[in-house]
C-alpha cells in the first residue's frame, strides 16, 4: 500500500508556530541514565490519588507496585529503581503546588533498566491471539498506564468494550504537534515493532473495526518507518497510516478526529461518545511491554531541548527524576536560559523549582531564551485589544477567545458560561496570534478554576 | 546556570504580532491611494495629509496628558492615530482649508476615539465621525470639489462653484449622477467617465478618487492577512447588487453599478474603514451582515437620499449595530453547544 506523505487531514483553525524539532530530531534515545533518587508523584494521572503501600526505610525492588487506589478511576505508581524508601514527603508538582510523593533512594549498584525494542520480541514473533481481553485489560491498569500524550487519563478505564458506546475506530496519535518535542517522533523510529504490537493489543481490547495511525506530515521518516514495519508484517488494509497537515494543535484528540473522520466530538464531550478511541503511540508502546513483558510504567521517552538547553537530547529517564538532574545531564543550561517548562512551549507549564520530578505525562523539558519567547511576550505588557478576530479564527474549537476573557476578567462569569467556556481546551493558539499581546489562555484557565470554586460553594 | 528562571502563562511564545506592526500594515497598504492624491492634487494633498496626521497625534498625546495616563507616549506607538489621519485626510475635499483640517483631526481623535478609552474601546470609526464633524459643520467647504491638477479645463462644473477658491471646481461623478436622477444631464456623461473615475483623474475627496490605487492597497492588506476578504465582498457585492437592481429598474434615471463601485469613498470605505477591527464585528457571518448593511445603505443614501455619496454615514450606523451584530451573530463550539 502506498501511504500518502503529503497530510491531506486537516481541521478549521490552529496555528503555525515552527517546529523547532531539529534541535533533537536526530537524537537517539539515550539509555542508561539513572538519577541518585526518584520521587514518585501519588498523583500523576485523572482520577484518584494513589495511597502509598511503603513506608520509610523499605526496601523496594524495581517495578514494585508502591502507590494504589481502588477507586475505579486511577492508576497505580511503581518503584522505577531498586532501593530504599526515604520517606514520604512534599514536592513541587507543576500543576497542584506541592504534592505528596515517595522517594526513593536507589542503590549505587543498580543498572537502568533497558526495555526491549526491536524485531525480536515484537515482530512477526508476536500475537496478540494469545492474550484473552481480560489479560490485556489487568495488564494495562496493573501497570498503572495513563494517557501520555499529556492528559493522564487512566488508559485500563477508556480500553475497555462498552455496551452502550460501542467503539469502532481506533486513532493512534503521532502528530506530536507541540514544537520542540521529538520523544514520540524517535520512539515511532525505534520502536516502531513494539507501538504496532501495542495498537494490535488496544484495537483486541476495545473492539475497534478500524486502526488509524495519525501522523504529521513533517515527520515523513516516521511515516515511512511506520508503514514500512506494516508491509513487513503484513497488515495492509487492517492497520492504515493517516498523514495529517503540520498545524498546532492537531495532535489535541478531538482536532485529530476532526481531520481524520470529518466527525465533531460534543462539546464537553469525549471521543468514546461517537465510537472512537484515541491512544497516543508512548502509550501503545507501553501498553505492549505491560502485556507482553509484564513491565510497569516506571520509566518513559522525554525530550530536554530548547534554546536554554547545552546539549538537547532525548532521554530513557525513570519517572521521578528531578528536571534539575536530567538539564545538568544535557549539559546544563546556557547563560541565556530564562524560563524551564515541563512540556512543549505551547501547553508546557513553567515551574519555578528545578527539583520538580517528572511525572508519567511529561513528555519534555524544554527551556527557553529571551529571544524565543520574545520582547512583547516577555516584558508582559498587554495593549488594549482592537477585536481584531485572530483568536476566532485561531480557535481551533470556534470560540470566541477575547469575549471569554474579557468576562472573565470583569468577573462575569454567567457571561464566560455564555460563550461556552468550557470548551475550550487550552490549547494556547488564542495567546499566540494575538496581537495585543493579551494572556487570553491565562484569563480563560482562571476562569474556569473560579467557575469550579463557585460551583463548589454553591454545592456546600 | 542563569541566575533567574520565570513563570509564566502558557502559551510561552508568540507569532510576535503587535498592534503596531497591523496599523503599519495599513498605512502601508494607504500608500498607492497616497501617492495618487499626490499626483492628482499636488500640494494640497501635502498639506491635508501632514496637517491631519499631525493634528491626530497630538490630540492623542493631549488626551493622554489630560488624563494622566503613566506613559502618554506609549499609546502613540500604535499608529493608530496616523492611521486616522490619514484616513480622514483621505476623505475630505481636497481645497479644505488647514483649520477645517485641524478642527476635523481634533474632534476624530478627542471625541470619536478617547473620550471612549482610547483605542480598542470606541464605538464609532474615529475618521468618520471626524468627516461626519466637518460636513455637518462646514457644508459647503465638504462639497467643493478641486479639478485633478492633471486634467484640462473642458470637464462640465454643475456643482455649487460659488465658493471662492483659488482653483479650478468640478462636479465629482456622484453628484452628476444625482443630476442624472433629476434629469439634469445625461447618464451617458457619467458612465462614460469610468476610465478616469478607475485612474483617479476626477473630481472628489483626496484620497477616494483612484480606484486602482485603493484596490492595490486592499489586496495588499488581504496578501498580508491584515483584514479578511468577508467586509470588503460583503459590500462590493451588496453595492453592485442593490445598483444592479437599480440600473436594471430604469437604466434612463440610475447610472450603472460599476460607477458607484468605483466612485466616492466607496472602495476606500470597504477595505480601509469598514474593516476597521474595532468597530466591526468579530465573527464572519457578522461581517457579511455588516458588510451587506453598508452597501445596502450606501445605495439607499445614494438613491433615494439627499446626499450624493453615503459610504461614511452607512459605516456610521453599521458601527452603531456592531455590538447587537456581535451578539447576534455569537460562534456555536466545534462540537455543538454544550449540554449545560
Amino acid at each position: 500500500m502506498k501511504t500518502d506523505r503529503k497530510g491531506s487531514f486537516t481541521f478549521p483553525g490552529g496555528v503555525h508556530p515552527s517546529d523547532k524539532k531539529n534541535l533533537t530530531a536526530d537524537s537517539k534515545i539515550q539509555y542508561g541514565f539513572t538519577g541518585k533518587e526518584s520521587a514518585i508523584m501519588l498523583c500523576q494521572h485523572i482520577g484518584a490519588v494513589c495511597q502509598p503501600l511503603v513506608s520509610k526505610s523499605d526496601e523496594v525492588e524495581e517495578g514494585q507496585k508502591i502507590g494504589e487506589n481502588e477507586a475505579f478511576v486511577s492508576a497505580p505508581v511503581h518503584c522505577p529503581i531498586k532501593g530504599k524508601v526515604k520517606g514520604i514527603e512534599l514536592r513541587p508538582h507543576a500543576v497542584l503546588g506541592r504534592s505528596e510523593a515517595i522517594i526513593i533512594e536507589g542503590d549505587s549498584e543498580e543498572r537502568a533498566r533497558r526495555p526491549s525494542e526491536g524485531e525480536d520480541v515484537f515482530g512477526s514473533a508476536f500475537d496478540e491471539s494469545q492474550y484473552t481481553s481480560e489479560q490485556i485489560c489487568q495488564a494495562i491498569r496493573e501497570a498503572g498506564i495513563v494517557g501520555m500524550g499529556g492528559a493522564g487519563f487512566p488508559t485500563a478505564v477508556k480500553i475497555g468494550i462498552n455496551a452502550k458506546q460501542p467503539k469502532e475506530v481506533l486513532i493512534v496519535n503521532g502528530c506530536e504537534c507541540e514544537p520542540y518535542i521529538t520523544c514520540d517522533y524517535r520512539i515511532m523510529l525505534e520502536w516502531t515493532y513494539k507501538i504496532l504490537a501495542g495498537v494490535r493489543l488496544a484495537q483486541k481490547v476495545s473492539g475497534c473495526s478500524k486502526v488509524l495511525i495519525a501522523i504529521e506530515d513533517n515527520k515523513p521518516e516516521a511515516i515511512e518507518a511506520m508503514s514500512e514495519a506494516i508491509s513487513k508484517l503484513s497488515m495492509d488494509g487492517k492497520i492504515g497510516i493517516a498523514a495529517v497537515k503540520t498545524k498546532y494543535p492537531q495532535g489535541g484528540e478531538r482536532q485529530l478526529i476532526k481531520s481524520v473522520l470529518k466527525r465533531n466530538v460534543p462539546t464537553g464531550g469525549i471521543p468514546p461518545m461517537i465510537g472512537v478511541l484515541v491512544l497516543n503511540v508512548a502509550t501503545t508502546a507501553a501498553i505492549a511491554e505491560a502485556v507482553v513483558e509484564g513491565t510497569a510504567l516506571t520509566h518513559r521517552v522525554v525530550t530536554v531541548t530548547g534554546e536554554g538547553i547545552k546539549e538537547p537530547s532525548n532521554y530513557y529517564a525513570a519517572i521521578g527524576t528531578s528536571v534539575e538532574e536530567l538539564i545538568d545531564f544535557s549539559g546544563g543550561l546556557t547563560e541565556e536560559a530564562v524560563e524551564v517548562i515541563l512540556g512543549g512551549p505551547m501547553m508546557g507549564i513553567s515551574i519555578a523549582d528545578l527539583s520538580t520530578p517528572i511525572t508519567k505525562t511529561t513528555g519534555a523539558i524544554t527551556v527557553l531564551t529571551r529571544e524565543q519567547i520574545g520582547e512583547a511576550k516577555f516584558s508582559g505588557r498587554q495593549t488594549a485589544c482592537i477585536r481584531c478576530g485572530r483568536c476566532l479564527l485561531a480557535c481551533p474549537e470556534n470560540l470566541n477567545p477575547t469575549k471569554i476573557a474579557h468576562a472573565v476578567k470583569n468577573n462575569m462569569l454567567d457571561l464566560a458560561k455564555k460563550y461556552y467556556i468550557s470548551g475550550c481546551m487550552e490549547c494556547g493558539a488564542c495567546s499566540y496570534v494575538c496581537p495585543a499581546n493579551i494572556e487570553l489562555t491565562g484569563y480563560i484557565k482562571t476562569g474556569k478554576i473560579l467557575i469550579a470554586k463557585e460551583k463548589k460553594t454553591n454545592a456546600e | 546556570m542563569a541566575a533567574r528562571i520565570r513563570v509564566s502563562p502558557s502559551p510561552h511564545i508568540s507569532e510576535g504580532l503587535s498592534t503596531r506592526k497591523v496599523m503599519f500594515d495599513v498605512i502601508i497598504g494607504l500608500v498607492p491611494a497616497m501617492i495618487g492624491a499626490v499626483y492628482f492634487f499636488r500640494h494640497y494633498a501635502i498639506i491635508l495629509i501632514l496637517t491631519c496626521v499631525i493634528s491626530s497625534v497630538v490630540t492623542e498625546l493631549l488626551c493622554n496628558l489630560i488624563r494622566k495616563v503613566e506613559r502618554p507616549f506609549e499609546s502613540l506607538g500604535d499608529l493608530s492615530a496616523i492611521v486616522t489621519g490619514i484616513i480622514l485626510a483621505f476623505s475630505v475635499p481636497p481645497s479644505l482649508p488647514i483649520w477645517a483640517a485641524v478642527i476635523g483631526s481634533v474632534f476624530a481623535i478627542a471625541i470619536g476615539k478617547m473620550v471612549f478609552g482610547g483605542l480598542g474601546c470606541n464605538i464609532f470609526n474615529p475618521a468618520m465621525v471626524g468627516r461626519a464633524f466637518l460636513t455637518a459643520s462646514f457644508g459647503m467647504l465638504m462639497t467643493t470639489w478641486v479639478v485633478p491638477a492633471t486634467v484640462d479645463a473642458d470637464m462640465p462644473t454643475i456643482s455649487a462653484s460659488n465658493v471662492s477658491v483659488d482653483a479650478r471646481t468640478q462636479a465629482t461623478p456622484l453628484a452628476q449622477s444625482k443630476e442624472v436622477q433629476k434629469k439634469d444631464i445625461d447618464k451617458e456623461i457619467v458612465n462614460k467617465q469610468m476610465g478616469a473615475m478607475l485612474f483617479g483623474e476626477v473630481g472628489g475627496c483626496l484620497g477616494e478618487t483612484s480606484a486602482v490605487a485603493l484596490l492595490i492597497g486592499g489586496i495588499y492588506l488581504l496578501i498580508r492577512k491584515t483584514i479578511t476578504f468577508h467586509i470588503p465582498l460583503a459590500v462590493l457585492v451588496s453595492t453592485s447588487v442593490f445598483g444592479g437592481i437599480c440600473y436594471l429598474i430604469n437604466s434612463d434615471a440610475y447610472v450603472s453599478p460599476l460607477v458607484h463601485l468605483s466612485s466616492g469613498g466607496l472602495l476606500l470605505g470597504a477595505f480601509f474603514i469598514a474593516t476597521d477591527p474595532v468597530t466591526a464585528p468579530l465573527t464572519r457571518r457578522g461581517m457579511w451582515v455588516f458588510g451587506i448593511g453598508v452597501g445596502a445603505l450606501v445605495m439607499l443614501i445614494r438613491v433615494v437620499g439627499e446626499y450624493p455619496e453615503g459610504a461614511m454615514y452607512s459605516i456610521l450606523l453599521m458601527n452603531a449595530v456592531t455590538p447587537l451584530i456581535d451578539r447576534f451573530c455569537r460562534k456555536v463550539p466545534a462540537g455543538g453547544k454544550p449540554n449545560v
